[in-house]
């Protein structure tokens, strides 16, 4: 069982972690949201960002390479871009309109505007997988499924998604396990005509999975199941929050009226 | 395909946000009224496949391979406006728990993946082939692998578009590259999804609304 959880460091005991679900996803977004309509070129403001998520951090006792390492899943999106940076235009600024016909294909050479679109990306998307992180590792996934659910999210949505969670490992290792045998069986996938290997194993998994539901679900119906998850939230908004809440929010607008 | 956050602008994201949100409500709705809040459980055991399969790689050629993305297959399977709920689910299960996939992306992600490579590819793709091909298991089969490739497909170029009107990626390189590409990845996406449901007709063919009773006889 070779499984990365994020919610790895959830129940560690810090201010953050006691902070109602419910504070911190509106934060998180909110936080996001400023991230994502700041320009690139207000470099303090990014600074500011990072020392916030760097605090949170800090006061959370998250590890920092653990985040490190997730944020090399971005890696091949960020690559993407790079490769294609230089054939934007030199008259758009990143974050702008543009459809604008290839101009500097024959130069090939960065210009100011393709730094600033690769500068836009690489900040962002750094600065929003941290904090993500800090929003899942800080709460139990339960919990915080259940903060989404007070804040409207329709309960439908979020009951699959905590029985997903729940039997999510019980079929990745069902996978591995298949992958295992495959591979114990010579299996060197190289071409596409080969995939149906693949469809074989999924087909396979699908049915198992399947009535592996089949059987939850009788199971969960002849102990009195109707169609809701009974959870108990843990939490409430108490002053602490609220404070949180405000501040955060001032900070943030702050920053983007008199940086950003 | 899962963007991260940071790669699209505040109008892009919102503009995906709303189309996902109003596709969702009206998925909502129609799962509660068809299968009832009791099929959860099913459900989140199917979302849990759908993740489970995403993580299998098929080869695409010489050593590099694409992962199997399942749009197609989960609305084949399941019906599209569930398979729309479960695609959601796993978007929001990679992006909380496993950092793959922005939250502010999401509503693009679940656009591309669910609404485009799933709810569209559905009605548009799959039903009209599968009525206009004969009505036996071989026609199924191939109007289930042309909407497989063309979920995969339809859903980069789309992707490649909402970078590109984000100013993240210019239009007239980045589509024909992602487009390319997923051309090939979605030829291992069809042929997964129909090795899939030929096992599947074949085991427990109950299991497939689309595929009717009256295509098991001929």
């Amino acid at each position: 069982m070779r499984h990365s959880f994020l919610d790895k460091y959830s129940n560690l005991n810090s201010f953050i972690h006691e902070l109602d679900p419910r504070v911190k996803i509106i934060t998180t977004l909110f936080f996001l949201i400023m991230v994502m309509i700041t320009s690139p070129v207000f470099l303090w403001a990014f600074l500011i960002y990072f020392l916030i998520e760097l605090i949170i951090l800090i006061i959370s006792k998250i590890p920092i390479l653990f985040i490190l390492k997730r944020f090399l899943m971005v890696i091949p999106f960020i690559l993407f871009i790079v490769i294609f940076a230089p054939f934007i235009s030199k008259n758009g600024y990143a974050g702008s309109y543009n459809l604008g016909i290839l101009r500097n294909l024959g130069g090939g050479f960065y210009n100011i505007n393709s730094v600033l679109v690769i500068m836009n990306v690489v900040l962002k998307s750094f600065l929003s997988i941290i904090a993500l992180i800090l929003l899942s590792s800080t709460s139990p996934f339960s919990q915080l499924l259940l903060g989404f659910r007070k804040l409207k999210v329709p309960s439908i949505l979020t009951n699959i998604a905590s029985f997903m969670y729940r039997y999510v490992f019980v079929i990745v290792d069902e996978v591995q396990r298949m992958i295992r045998a495959r591979n114990a069986r010579n299996y060197r996938g190289k071409w596409i005509w080969q995939s149906k290997v693949v469809g074989s194993i999924i087909a396979n998994l699908f049915l198992r999975s399947y009535e592996r539901g089949e059987r939850v679900y009788l199971a969960m119906l002849s102990r009195g199941y109707n169609g809701d998850l009974i959870l108990n939230y843990k939490y409430k908004m108490r002053w602490i929050e609220w404070l949180y809440l405000i501040i955060f929010f001032v900070i943030l607008t702050l920053i983007r009226l008199f940086i950003g | 395909m899962h963007i991260p956050d940071g790669f699209l602008d505040l109008k892009t994201a919102l503009t995906t946000a709303i189309a996902s949100t109003g596709g969702l409500g009206y998925a909502v709705k129609e799962v509660r009224k068809k299968l009832g809040d009791k099929h959860i459980p099913l459900l989140g055991v199917t979302s849990a496949f759908i993740f489970a399969a995403q993580m299998l790689n098929f080869p695409v050629a010489g050593g590099t391979s694409g992962h199997f993305l399942g749009g197609a297959l989960a609305a084949i399977l399941l019906g599209p406006w569930a398979s729309l709920l479960i695609m959601t689910v796993v978007l929001v299960i990679q992006c909380l728990g496993f950092a793959d996939g922005g939250l502010t992306a999401l509503g693009a992600n679940v656009f591309n993946m669910g609404i485009i490579g799933g709810v569209f590819t559905y009605y548009f793709i799959f039903i009209p082939l599968k009525k206009a091909l004969s009505k036996t298991k071989r026609g199924f089969l191939t109007a289930s692998a042309i909407a497989a490739w063309a979920s995969v497909f339809i859903a980069s170029i789309i992707c490649s578009l909402e970078l590109a009107i984000s100013g993240t990626s210019p239009l007239n390189l980045a589509l024909p590259a992602m487009a390319g590409v997923h051309a090939l990845i979605g030829i291992g996406e069809a042929i997964v999804t129909v090795v899939v449901l030929a096992i599947v007709i074949q085991i427990r063919p109950d299991l497939i609304g689309e595929y009717s009773e009256s295509e098991e006889e001929t």
